[in-house]
């Protein structure tokens, strides 16, 4: 009775996460198994879709798109947070106010941020190209320039997403005991070694928590190319997201696309693998969940 | 004899310099990621014509001529702003529900069913939304809820029962057991327990859930896009559409709409940036 009791208040959630998330993700394997368009009901073709996606050349450059984006967006912005969270970590005036500031941008829309980067970026007259033009440096050509385009993606998402990984960092260099900052100073360790003996050992379960998340989110880009770019010129930016997009909505090819989204959904799962694993660890065989 | 001396000087330069770096640092950092937001609220009250002179950043005459202009090209956008906020709200209430429910339960109780069942909240949490519209797109239009708020409303709170179970589930491990034993003793039901002792005493966990799919919620673009049409059309959907005006972009009206769609969220934001930090490190850090 008792037990029935609970399983009812878990009920609402789960029970939305199977509706909606998960028996949607069976039946998208399934349709990935069929072809069907608008109007025609699906029809049995095994595996050929995947094999149409996977020789289809936009389908490659979406992924090395999506590849580049993702490691360099997340690479920056540990190193980014890494080092914002260093700088806080000491002293700082009005740490309160300084705080909310570097959150900020975690407050705005993907939209805005496209909006903002793009006023900034804009090629004859934007601020920052302006300012970028009158220092002698080079600037971003991102409307015509593929690579530029994708530099541009990458940027606004570093900027966009550096308070979740400040925010990860942060919390876990104040959780350091400050004795063991005093212990390795009479040991005569300087502050290089300091960093590198206390600060990032015990930094690491953090640092892996915010690089694996943000892996699983950026790789689900796809606003921000689609705003920005909407993966032109000639598909030349695309990332996977807004492939699987094109395939679904503008070519009506739900079959090539549920297989563009399986493979992405296997894509996650990898990189979510070490991180379920910790989890599986943790709760099955470490007791209470 | 004067080396003690100097090198107590070189000492107090070394620190001043340090002082002097870290200082510097933090204007670059303020710089980065103020100023963008800065520039598109200043530039929502300069006079049109001036949005692309570098000069008078500061010193210029406010205007409320392109919030005036925004009312007039898009009558509606107050509208889909309307639509975003009731989205938004309905979207936070019900996430609030279904995870304070179950936060409770996987606080409270253990056992290899319930588990399984939290462990199965990860693993769907890795799931790429873009995939699942797939299937949710027709079976929105077979219920008939394309561009209706309800259907985002649920769907928003579908993605993140998760998190939002997960931080209900961290602030409740911490209250103590002994309330609820008392209140047992007492014969108090399972609800009566949790309307009176449990919820008050979460209202962090609450406001430290409710951030997360308010901010989710206000500012997705993916959803609204693929399912609203008219009715139910949000504030970042309109404003795309500003972007990519047939016409040329018209700067001052966007950006009094950008002002609009994000000053009350990052005012939110900032009101509650202690609950944010600590769901932040409860929901990602711990699961």
């Amino acid at each position: 009775m008792r037990q029935r009791r609970h399983w009812m208040l878990v009920l609402p959630a789960q029970s939305l996460l199977v509706l909606l998330l998960f028996l949607p993700a069976l039946y998208v394997f399934w349709l990935s198994l069929t072809r069907s368009t608008y109007g025609v009901s699906p029809v049995w073709v095994g595996f050929s879709n995947y094999a149409t996606v996977l020789a289809d050349p936009y389908f490659w450059t979406a992924t090395l798109n999506t590849a580049i984006v993702v490691n360099a967006v997340v690479l920056l912005e540990f190193l980014l947070a890494l080092a914002i969270a260093m700088l806080f970590s000491g002293w700082i005036p009005w740490r309160r106010l300084m705080i909310a500031i570097v959150l900020a941008p975690y407050a705005i829309s993907e939209v805005v941020s496209v909006v903002i980067w793009k006023f900034m970026m804009e090629p004859y007259a934007g601020p920052v190209t302006l300012a970028l033009q009158a220092a002698g440096l080079p600037v971003l050509d991102w409307s015509v320039e593929p690579a530029h385009g994708l530099a541009m993606v990458i940027l606004l998402s570093v900027w966009h997403h550096l308070p979740f990984t400040f925010i990860l960092l942060y919390t876990a260099l104040l959780g350091i005991p400050r004795d063991l900052y005093e212990a390795a100073k009479v040991d005569g360790a300087g502050a290089w070694r300091r960093f590198v003996d206390v600060t990032l050992p015990l930094l690491v379960p953090a640092m892996l928590v915010a690089v694996v998340f943000r892996y699983i989110f950026a790789f689900r880009i796809f606003s921000e190319v689609w705003l920005l770019t909407g993966g032109g010129p000639a598909r030349t930016t695309e990332v996977l997201a807004v492939y699987l997009y094109r395939q679904a909505f503008r070519y009506a090819d739900f079959g090539a696309a549920a297989a563009t989204g399986w493979l992405m959904l296997l894509g996650s799962l990898l990189m979510g693998a070490w991180y379920i694993q910790q989890m599986y660890k943790r709760m099955f065989v470490g007791g209470r969940a | 004899m004067a080396a003690p001396e100097f090198s107590r000087t070189a000492r107090q330069l070394r620190r001043l310099l340090l002082a002097l770096l870290r200082m510097s640092a933090l204007a670059l950092v303020l710089l980065w990621s103020a100023f963008p937001i800065a520039l598109i609220v200043i530039g929502s009250v300069r006079p049109a014509a001036q949005i692309f002179s570098e000069k008078n950043l500061v010193a210029f005459s406010a205007t409320t001529q392109n919030y005036v202009n925004l009312w007039k090209r898009w009558p509606d956008f107050f509208h889909n702003l309307a639509n975003s906020l009731l989205i938004a709200l309905g979207a936070t209430a019900l996430t609030l529900v279904v995870s304070f429910l179950a936060g409770y339960v996987y606080a409270r109780r253990q056992g290899r069913w319930l588990t399984a069942s939290a462990f199965f909240m990860i693993l769907v949490r890795l799931l790429p939304p873009i995939v699942l519209t797939l299937p949710l797109f027709p079976a929105v239009n077979w219920l008939m809820l394309n561009d209706t708020r309800t259907v985002l409303i649920v769907l928003y709170c579908a993605f993140f029962v998760s998190l939002g179970t997960w931080i209900m589930k961290a602030f409740i491990d911490q209250l103590p057991l002994e309330l609820e034993e008392a209140a047992a003793i007492d014969g108090s039901t399972l609800w009566q327990t949790l309307w009176h002792i449990i919820l008050p005493l979460s209202h962090a966990g609450l406001i430290a859930t409710s951030v997360f799919i308010m901010v989710f919620a206000w500012n997705d673009f993916l959803f609204a896009f693929i399912f609203t049409a008219v009715d139910a059309k949000t504030a970042p959907v309109v404003i795309s559409e500003m972007v990519g005006a047939i016409d040329g972009v018209d700067w001052g009206i966007l950006f009094a709409a950008a002002t609009c769609q994000l000053l009350p969220i990052l005012v939110f934001v900032l009101l509650v940036q202690k609950y944010l930090i600590a769901g932040l490190a409860a929901g990602a850090a711990k699961g």
